[in-house]
């Protein structure tokens, strides 16, 4: 037994029978083993509620993406926290994509820009982050791809009205029941990861937006992509 | 451009998606791989050590996103841990790959920023990264726990690092789903570090410490 393992020895599958606690359970271990495939098996099973619910929405909205592209349009992609970084994904799936001749497309994360960030965050309000570089920078026939595992982020929806005002075509990405993304008016191509786990629904809505880029390329005419296995 | 040539239907939507189900299916046959990172990240941060993680491209993102997690957990009550992305500071990035060159720009910062004690993660879809098994490398041989993600068929710089201490691979070259099943390796990897973490704050407790 390593050092380490002497000073936890029930992190490293002793029975719990034999643990100060008493516990008749079986070891932590097992427990994290057990928990770790259910948490497999439930982001299985959200993706084919996704598939249920949003197959026929997923191909019209790549259509919609395909033709701003096509028209000279650019995507702006934004959200918070673990979405920032899903938004900075999605604007390198299309600008920098790492399939091996696949085209670059005009897409940016209006999150990796800091300056911008933590200017409008300083000298006006956090609320409008996304809003006023859309306002600055947004041109009709754009897309607009919004994140928010809530669907209720304040800096996201200004952003996402800011976004229709000036024509833009928008789409959101939500989890739970969709919160305010969800309402009426509020985005035009929107999809909600029907899940009270903010991982699973980031788990999903990173199948939904990478399946929009494979799309998206398809309705653009390029090959389907890396479509070699699964 | 022309949008009208190709037709897209819900089907070619919904088989997309479907694409995943094989390679999700298969992760879950690597639960004791995935538990016994966990459980060595927990000792490492009852140690004090932080998390430093790194990845390219769209991996990057990940290892930004990973990062966050630890610092500010989206499951209230959790405690925040220390970790740092190495991909955040674009002065720093840049200044190294113009002076030491690309395959340098995380093994640097390791050099300058690691405790022995740390954790290195690094994240690369196709597990060909120089530059991801050049800074575990350097982890490594400082005793900073190591642990890499990567996909395609578990070859190639990144799983050759000499004394990698896990090695958590997505079966499937298709780098997207690779980049999918590794966001459920890593949001599984904070959530169930913090059971392992809890359990010896838990057992230090009842042993009147």
């Amino acid at each position: 037994m390593s050092g380490i393992e002497s000073l936890y020895p029930f992190l490293y599958g002793e029975a719990e029978a034999t643990s100060p606690a008493g516990d008749t359970g079986g070891s932590v271990f097992d427990d994290v083993r057990r928990s770790t495939r259910e948490k497999v098996a439930e982001i299985a099973a959200l993706r084919e509620q996704v598939i249920a619910e949003y197959a026929e929405a997923l191909a019209s909205c790549a259509i919609a993406i395909a033709a701003s592209f096509a028209g000279g349009g650019r995507l702006w992609a934004f959200g918070n926290g673990g979405s920032s970084t899903d938004a900075q994904a999605v604007a390198a799936l299309f600008a920098a994509p790492e399939t091996e001749g696949a085209v670059c497309l005009p897409a940016v994360a209006l999150t990796a820009d800091v300056a911008a960030l933590t200017a409008l965050s300083n000298d006006v309000s956090f609320d409008v982050v996304f809003a006023r570089p859309l306002a600055a920078a947004g041109r009709p026939g754009d897309v607009a791809f919004a994140l928010s595992t809530s669907g209720g982020s304040a800096n996201v929806l200004r952003g996402l009205a800011e976004a229709r005002h000036r024509g833009l075509v928008t789409v959101g990405l939500a989890g739970y029941d969709g919160g305010a993304m969800a309402e009426p008016g509020a985005v035009d191509h929107l999809f909600v990861m029907r899940s009270s786990s903010v991982h699973r629904i980031q788990e999903a809505q990173t199948t939904v937006y990478q399946v929009l880029g494979e799309l998206t390329r398809r309705a653009l005419g390029a090959p389907a992509g890396p479509a070699t296995d699964g | 451009m022309n949008t009208g040539a190709v037709t897209l239907t819900a089907r070619d939507a919904a088989d997309a998606v479907r694409r995943r189900g094989e390679p999700t299916r298969a992760l879950a046959g690597q639960d004791e791989r995935i538990a016994a990172a966990c459980r060595d990240m927990a000792v490492r941060f009852r140690r004090g050590g932080r998390l430093l993680t790194f990845g390219n491209g769209a991996a990057t993102a990940d290892a930004a996103h990973l990062a966050v997690e630890f610092v500010h957990p989206v499951i209230v009550g959790k405690r925040a841990l220390p970790a740092l992305s190495l991909v955040g500071d674009p002065a720093t990035l840049t200044g190294i790959a113009r002076r030491r060159g690309f395959d340098d720009i995380f093994a640097a910062q390791l050099r300058t920023q690691a405790d022995r004690d740390d954790i290195a993660v690094g994240i690369s879809a196709d597990g060909a990264c120089t530059n991801v098994a050049r800074a575990l490398t350097e982890a490594a041989g400082r005793g900073l726990l190591t642990v890499a993600l990567v996909g395609g068929d578990g070859t190639g710089a990144v799983v050759a690092t000499p004394g990698l201490d896990h090695l958590l691979v997505v079966r499937s070259t298709d780098p997207a789903i690779v980049k999918e099943l590794h966001v459920t390796i890593y949001h599984v990897l904070w959530e169930l570090a913090h059971v392992f973490l809890e359990q010896t704050e838990d057992r230090r407790a009842g042993a009147g410490r």
